[in-house]
């Protein structure tokens, strides 16, 4: 059987462990792909996540597309939840596959081995960010297509390229606040789990997930400029929909862009500064590992 | 045994000598006392012990407030916000609905926690107590925290929301009667979603909350059943959860808008009339409750069964 370890003869062991760039982000890069691995091949080992993180969050979507119709609100409204519906599958991993995976890991015993293998650990973040982002993806376009053939949504798209250029940057955004929250949580504990919760109907409120979040007035405003969520979502409405009479009080979809470039690189490298510093805290604390294991 | 020793009260063998049956048959219904206040006290300490009262109190109701808040932002951005009727028809049923995510999610998430968590599952299982009275403890306190939110929601509702709320003017033996049986219907349906998660893996914590979401559809917790295709209109008609929050929602506010009846609605078609009577309300619930009942002590011993079986009591996943 090939592998893709090979035995170097080195003159000392300080020699073995002076790694090459290349072994470095070769390393890396198995280190992604094995974190994320689990995430994508579990999708097909356990099916029972089709029917429960598809179709039922669908079907909530729904509830609230009902919610518009039961009062007889304009076509473009039911097509604002239909896609805000879509982007909680995003947030809802971030929460609970992101945020709380750390603590999970020291939970299960796997933290301190991560922290002992030969790989940066933004690697296995990275790598859960991947698989995290398959797996909602999954849902996420379902629950678009359905909905949109289902309660006859119409897009008016006139710039597609700005239109794909922020769902991205929304994502990357997103899973890089996902990885900030999951060095604090490492560090808060129990906690972390309780916090959870606190941050799924609360962020849905205030990022206008089921309205535009200009009608918030300053609690939007203030949502816009720390939840990539908000941002991301009220720009995409405003892309998606580009002949709807989008309310005021949000910035412009260019601009909304733009506070999305600064929050990709502030929650990337606040990343890597929490995970660093909270790591070394952790190691002299004495909690990368659980008192019973 | 030397004189120094303390003989232990109860363990001693029988006066006849030899091994006595009875023992291991236990103490019928005061065991069950026990090991359901024990269990619910373990709850309320793993619920709340994490933190300070306020923070506990902040975490307990953010959510349910939240939901409201979302629902009733929704009326204000289409201009329906005047409709004070509206109003309080979705901040009751949203509220409720903080009844209804605790009540499934306590008793999923009991078995979550301690088989992928605490890894305490197997134990507990082996243990001499009802494993089910057991789960039934452990969600009661999350049961009381859904219950502390819903009573904040409808308290924010009446003084910051506007919702008209006379509290002369409410049905309040119909209000206990209904809010008892439409729990214990809660717990039935949290019962089942246990049973699911003995079967599943550790991404079963989403679980409770995706069936809770399914379920607002059909429960006219926040609008008219009559909205939707008759098909479903019929499943929800099926469901306890609707008859509670109509039977609450009747209760405490005797002649507002109705979710099971109303112009165009299967319920007037099947039965003639634009409003359900409560006493049908309440029949309806507590046959669709009991049937809840039946369906999930059943799935439970299945799931029960199957989890001994393949030995999924004792298994940590993750992904």
């Amino acid at each position: 059987m090939s592998t893709p370890y090979v035995f170097r003869p080195t003159t000392s062991p300080q020699e073995a462990a002076n790694w090459s760039p290349r072994q470095i982000l070769a390393t890396d890069l198995r280190a992604v792909r094995g974190r994320a691995y689990p995430r994508v091949t579990g999708m097909f080992r356990e099916k029972s996540w089709v029917f429960f993180e598809i179709l039922l969050p669908f079907l909530a979507t729904s509830a609230f597309v009902f919610v518009y119709r039961a009062l007889q609100a304009p076509p473009e409204y039911i097509g604002f939840v239909v896609l805000g519906g879509a982007m909680t599958a995003f947030w809802l991993n971030v929460i609970w596959m992101m945020a709380q995976q750390l603590w999970w890991e020291k939970s299960q015993g796997n933290l301190e081995l991560y922290f002992a293998a030969p790989m940066n650990i933004m690697s296995v973040l990275f790598g859960m960010a991947v698989g995290g982002f398959v797996m909602s993806s999954t849902r996420a376009v379902t629950v678009l297509l359905i909905a949109t053939t289902l309660y006859g949504v119409s897009f008016a798209i006139d710039q597609w390229f700005l239109l794909i250029a922020v769902f991205g940057l929304t994502l990357v955004a997103l899973y890089g606040l996902g990885m900030v929250l999951a060095s604090l949580f490492l560090m808060w504990g129990r906690e972390a789990w309780h916090l959870t919760q606190l941050l799924i109907e609360p962020v849905y409120f205030v990022s206008g997930m089921s309205f535009p979040v200009g009608r918030l007035g300053v609690v939007g405003s203030l949502a816009i400029s720390i939840l990539p969520l908000a941002v991301g979502l009220d720009a995409m409405r405003q892309l998606a929909f580009a002949d709807a009479a989008y309310p005021l009080g949000t910035p412009g979809p260019q601009v909304e862009a733009l506070i999305l470039v600064a929050m990709t690189a502030f929650f990337l490298l606040a990343a890597r500064w929490t995970l660093r510093v909270l790591e070394n805290r952790a190691r002299r604390e004495g909690r990368l590992s659980v008192r019973w294991q | 045994m030397s004189g120094a020793e303390v003989p232990i009260t109860g363990l001693e063998s029988p006066r006849w000598g030899g091994f006595d049956p009875a023992r291991t048959r236990g103490r019928g219904a005061a065991d069950i006392r026990r090991s359901f206040s024990v269990s619910a006290r373990l709850g309320w300490q793993m619920e709340a012990n994490w933190t300070d009262p306020v923070l506990f109190f902040i975490y307990s109701v953010a959510k349910p407030v939240s939901s409201a808040l979302i629902l009733v932002l929704m009326l204000e951005v289409i201009g329906a916000g005047g409709r004070r009727d509206y109003r309080a028809f979705v901040v009751i049923g949203s509220a409720l609905w903080s009844f209804v995510i605790s009540g499934i999610s306590g008793l999923a998430w009991s078995v979550l926690d301690d088989r992928e968590r605490y890894r305490m599952l197997k134990y507990v299982y082996v243990s001499p107590s009802d494993f089910l009275v057991v789960l039934l403890g452990r969600g009661l306190a999350r049961v009381a925290v859904g219950g502390m939110g819903a009573a904040i929601t409808l308290a924010i509702g009446v003084v910051l929301l506007g919702v008209p709320f006379d509290p002369s003017a409410v049905n309040w033996p119909l209000l206990v009667v209904v809010m008892a049986a439409g729990i214990a219907s809660i717990v039935a349906i949290g019962i089942v979603l246990a049973a699911i998660c003995l079967q599943t893996r550790q991404e079963a914590w989403s679980y409770p909350e995706a069936v809770a979401g399914a379920l607002f559809l059909v429960s006219g917790a926040v609008f008219p059943l009559a909205v939707l295709p008759a098909p479903i209109q019929a499943l929800g008609l099926l469901t306890p959860l609707t008859w509670w929050i109509e039977g609450i929602r009747e209760a405490m506010f005797p002649g507002g808008l109705t979710a099971v009846g109303g112009p165009g609605s299967l319920f007037a078609s099947l039965v003639g009339q634009e409003r359900p009577h409560e006493l049908l309300t309440f029949i309806a619930l507590l046959a669709t409750g009991a049937v809840a009942t039946l369906a999930a002590i059943a799935v439970f011993r299945t799931s029960d069964r199957r989890a001994k079986d393949r030995g999924l009591l004792d298994q940590t996943t993750g992904s």
